[in-house]
């Protein structure tokens, strides 16, 4: 089966319409956001009149001095309708620079604005959110998908206004010259503005649909770059070309059918503008040689420029109706995310607790993270004060799921959780985290100095807690050892930490807070023997006096802890002290013997992998 | 810099390579870019041809006019029209066809060239020793057959025809203009360097504006990817005030430096709008006094203020061209360096590959 099979399907499953209907409500949601810039509006409103009525001028002026200067010899009015024409133009130069400009900083308000909410709601998403959607994906939806908001909303007030404004006092102006040569411009208008609505329509989703595919192709180059190696390995780099080139084709094929729509919509509009302007010129000189002199070339000069500027505003509005599919698709999927419910948050009559003791007791607590197939099914065990618990078990056995339960990162579904007797729903959970340190499993620093890191967990520390900190989780030598000591740069810019390092750097951080209960999820099992002894001297400083639960990949990690529960599928299976449970001569001492000390077991039934 | 020593590493993918300067001459590369095309030759003729025949109908157009105003209209002999009619309405649709014919071909022959040149690329990346991708920045990597190729794609479908339809719209408005009157097409053109001359001065300072916008922006891009990244982090440590600080600030310094390169860009087409219409003014004056004179008809004072249209717009849209054309021969270079790389270890021939049982 090709690598691509599921991006193939993917793009092959974008749609290529979308009714208006569905974008209605993004519409009154986008609406809302227009609220707080009532002011912006007024005065696009304001701009756009006076700018129509500027804009009528130079046709007026150019067919009075065709008639009146030219033909009727009236030069001495030359200059001054030269001069209305002149200070008529830089006006109308000067009113749309105002209304691209105040649209356009009105813009990047209501953008910045739905993107603070959409950045709060993120916030406050639990790890199940976050389990799963990808990162690439979020991101993606605050910036190309806003992009498409920007670009409606940054043109879409002043587009209708000139559209209703300046359509409606061309049409005056040319009703006074002519009713019946009105029926002209009456008849081709709506037809041009049809024909480019058809196009923009049927093009802008392809657009979308493109760009969307060539993102994926993207991440898909992505993937199979990175997994370069095992690819080689395995040697399947034909089917991975044979795949790209699959989903390329799709673009391909999209792109051409987006040119043929555009190839066939595209000259409509000038091609209809043509033949109407004919039309005027035909039927003005045919009433005038029938009923003497009826127009002036004047006048013709004038329907035919009318109708030219006229057909402006109706191309950008039906123009306009394409960005706001791209838009509406946009919005919808920032707000998607803005409107999931929140999973985790403060239960009504939460309240600031402090933990006092530190113990910590699991209560036939299930979870899972979709309802039908629990992780953690009747879970019951107590952690006492200042004890340090290890938990052991097969990947997927459910040790993360249980330690993410105790600062509510996930909550439960049946049981509770108590910590000194309090069910920690009843804690606020802000109150609660404070209280609970983490060490996660993925090590992530922040771009910044490794004193910035450090002091996250407590942004208003002093330096010398900052090195408390890094003393305890032994990254102080380290730190000292580098050129800028605390205030060098980590990341992408700075030093690069190894993965021991980081570790202890996300310890520091935990610590710094001084928590009474520490969740660990220690993932670095494979380590040089020193970086080992140092994580271990750091883990075994870190503990003291905390109730801490660890998730222990190490020997020495596990046979230091007070007691361990051992997990398989979901369940408790044994819980004690390292010597109760080599007594007991079950999993434990099988897990043992196999994994640490390398015998051989007497029968493998142990469960691999997870599911 | 992070990575040891200076960048050898050919057509891959360090930091400075970004910021060196281009040495393959732009002829070169339209020659090996013609090698892709010529694959579709047929598409390629039938394009080019039909968009010098749209302009040359697209010129037409505005002297029929000028011939209904002094030929049949002015006169009042309104027999005319039995030649006139037919005329312009074949000149029209012929213009809707070329139009459509050119945008499709030119489609077709765009969006295959580049997407033959994605092809080799990809089977470049396949077939290169592997030591390139441990030293190399993947996202680098990764950019030449999505964004280079989108670059070059983007120029090739609009750029390309746009260049050719402008300049031969450009020229032919001239042509038509000094048939019609020397005097009148005289003035047209001297005014022109003077309106280049602004529009790429603005041109310049709008660029420059955006490019600081874009760094603000990708500023922006960057701190969310990493709040997201760490948000577990963020939310462990209960800090998420604090990262919205941040990230407020940094949305804050974005519309700053957004609206800074809005304020420049929103004057550039008012800007071009009134100075075409300086030029119709000075037309419409000149126009008027040489009618006493005698020699300009109204007809022809008509046509021209419909071909300073014809003009003035190509050449504005040439000049926004010119970035894009820049932009489009570093990105085709990038490619073929990356297609020219020789491969370390050969991949053999198919049929000569030994299959292991």
């Amino acid at each position: 089966m090709s690598a691509a099979k599921p991006l193939l399907d993917y793009v092959k499953a974008l749609k290529s319409r979308k009714s208006f209907t569905e974008s209605a409500s993004a519409l009154k949601r986008l609406l809302a956001y227009h609220k707080k810039y009532i002011l912006y509006i007024l005065l696009t409103v304001v701009l756009s009149i006076v700018r129509s009525f500027l804009f009528t001028l130079e046709p007026l002026y150019t067919s009075f001095i065709i008639d009146k200067v030219i033909i009727g010899g009236a030069y001495d009015l030359l200059l001054g309708f030269l001069a209305i024409i002149l200070v008529s133009g830089v006006g109308v130069g000067l009113f749309s620079f105002a209304m691209a400009y105040v649209q356009g900083v009105m813009s990047q308000y209501i953008v910045r604005d739905i993107r603070s909410e959409y950045y709060s709601s993120l916030q406050e998403k639990s790890f199940s959110f976050y389990d799963s959607i990808a990162v690439g994906d979020l991101i993606s939806r605050a910036t190309m998908d806003l992009q498409g908001v920007d670009a409606f909303v940054r043109i879409w007030l002043g587009t209708i206004f000139n559209a209703i404004f300046l359509v409606a006092s061309m049409f005056v102006i040319l009703y006074s010259v002519s009713p019946t040569m009105t029926l002209i411009p009456l008849a081709t208008m709506p037809l041009i503005f049809y024909f480019t609505t058809r196009l923009w329509v049927n093009t802008m989703p392809l657009f979308r649909n493109m760009q969307l595919i060539l993102g994926k192709l993207s991440s898909y180059i992505q993937q199979n770059i990175i997994g370069m190696k095992t690819v080689r390995i395995f040697r399947r780099e034909d089917d991975l070309v044979d795949g790209f080139k699959q989903v390329e084709q799709v673009y391909v094929d999209t792109a051409i059918t987006a040119g043929k729509i555009q190839a066939e919509y595209m000259p409509i509009a000038g091609t209809l503008l043509s033949l109407g302007i004919t039309l005027v010129y035909v039927y003005a000189a045919l009433s005038t040689g029938s009923a003497g002199m009826a127009f002036t070339v004047g006048d013709i000069i004038m329907f035919a420029r009318y109708m030219m500027r006229m057909s402006f505003p109706l191309r950008d509005l039906s123009m306009l109706l394409g960005t706001w599919m791209n838009a509406s698709a946009g919005l919808e999927r920032v707000l998607e995310v803005t409107n999931t419910q929140k999973t985790v948050e403060d239960s009504p009559g939460a309240e600031d607790l402090t933990v006092s003791e530190g113990r910590v007791q699991f209560e036939n607590v299930t979870f899972g993270y979709s309802k039908k197939r629990p992780v953690l099914t009747e879970v019951s065990f107590t952690a006492n004060p200042g004890e340090k618990i290890a938990i052991l078990g097969a990947t997927g056995s459910g040790k993360s799921s249980l330690i993410y339960l105790i600062p509510r990162f996930y909550d439960v579904d049946f049981g509770r959780i108590l910590i000194d007797g309090i069910d920690v729903r009843k804690f606020k959970l802000s109150s609660l985290r404070r209280q609970v340190g983490v060490v996660l499993q993925d090590v992530f620093l922040f771009s910044g100095s490794i004193r910035d890191n450090i002091a996250l967990g407590k942004p208003d520390a002093s330096l010398e807690e900052v090195i408390e900190a890094a003393k305890t989780a032994r990254i102080h030598d380290f730190a000292e050892s580098l050129p800028g000591k605390y205030d060098t740069m980590v990341g992408e810019r700075g030093v690069t930490l190894s993965g021991g390092q980081r570790q202890r750097v996300t310890i520091a951080r935990a610590l710094i807070a001084n928590p009474r209960i520490l969740i660990m999820d220690d993932s670095l099992s494979f380590v040089d023997a020193r970086t080992e002894q140092e994580i271990q001297s750091a883990v075994e400083e870190a503990t003291k006096s905390r109730t801490t639960f660890i998730i222990a990949q190490r020997l020495s990690t596990i046979k230091n802890a007070d007691r361990i529960a051992v997990f398989d599928n979901g369940r408790v299976i044994e819980f004690g002290t390292h010597s109760e449970l080599m007594r007991a001569k079950g999993t434990y001492k099988r897990i043992y013997e196999t994994q640490f000390l390398g015998k051989a077991p007497e029968n493998n039934d142990r469960k691999e992998g997870g599911e | 810099m992070s990575g040891p020593g200076p960048g050898h590493w050919g057509a891959f993918s360090t930091r400075e390579e970004e910021s060196r300067k281009r040495t393959t001459p732009d002829r070169v590369l339209m020659e090996r870019v013609y090698g892709y095309a010529e694959r579709h030759k047929r598409s390629l003729f039938l394009g080019i041809a039909s968009i010098f025949l749209t302009s040359l109908t697209g010129l037409a157009s505005p002297y029929m006019h000028e011939l209904a105003i002094d030929k049949i209209i002015v006169p009042g002999d309104l027999s005319g029209f039995t030649w006139w009619i037919p005329i312009f309405v074949i000149i029209t649709l012929a213009n809707y066809v070329f139009q459509y014919v050119q945008t499709y071909q030119m489609r077709l022959v765009g969006e295959n060239v580049v997407s033959d040149m994605r092809d080799d690329i990809m089977e470049k990346l396949q077939s290169i020793s592997l030591r390139y991708f441990s030293e190399g920045e993947i996202g680098r990597i990764i950019s030449r057959p999505i964004n280079d190729a989108n670059t070059v794609r983007i120029f090739l479908r609009v750029g390309l025809t746009s260049v050719l339809l402008d300049a031969s719209s450009i020229l032919g408005s001239f042509f038509m203009m000094y048939l019609l009157d020397y005097r009148l097409a005289t003035l047209a053109l001297v005014m022109l360097p003077v309106s280049l001359l602004l529009v790429w001065y603005l041109g310049k300072f709008s660029r420059a504006a955006y490019r600081k916008a874009a760094i603000v922006t990708a500023g922006l891009t960057a701190r969310m990817q990493e709040d997201l990244a760490g948000i577990k982090v963020i939310q462990s440590l209960v800090i998420e005030k604090h990262a919205k600080e941040k990230f407020e600030k940094q949305q804050d310094d974005t519309v700053k430096a957004n609206n800074r390169a809005l304020l420049i860009s929103s004057s550039y087409m008012p800007l071009i709008m009134s100075l075409r219409l300086i030029g119709t003014v000075a037309i419409l004056w000149y126009g008027a006094e040489l009618f006493k004179v005698a020699g300009v008809t109204i007809g022809i004072l008509v046509a021209f203020t419909e071909y300073q249209f014809n003009y003035f717009m190509p050449l504005m849209d040439l000049m926004t061209m010119f970035d894009q054309y820049q932009s489009a021969m570093v990105a085709i270079e990038r490619l073929f360096d990356l297609i020219d790389t020789k491969a370390e270890v050969v991949e053999a021939p198919v049929e000569r590959r030994v299959e292991l049982p």
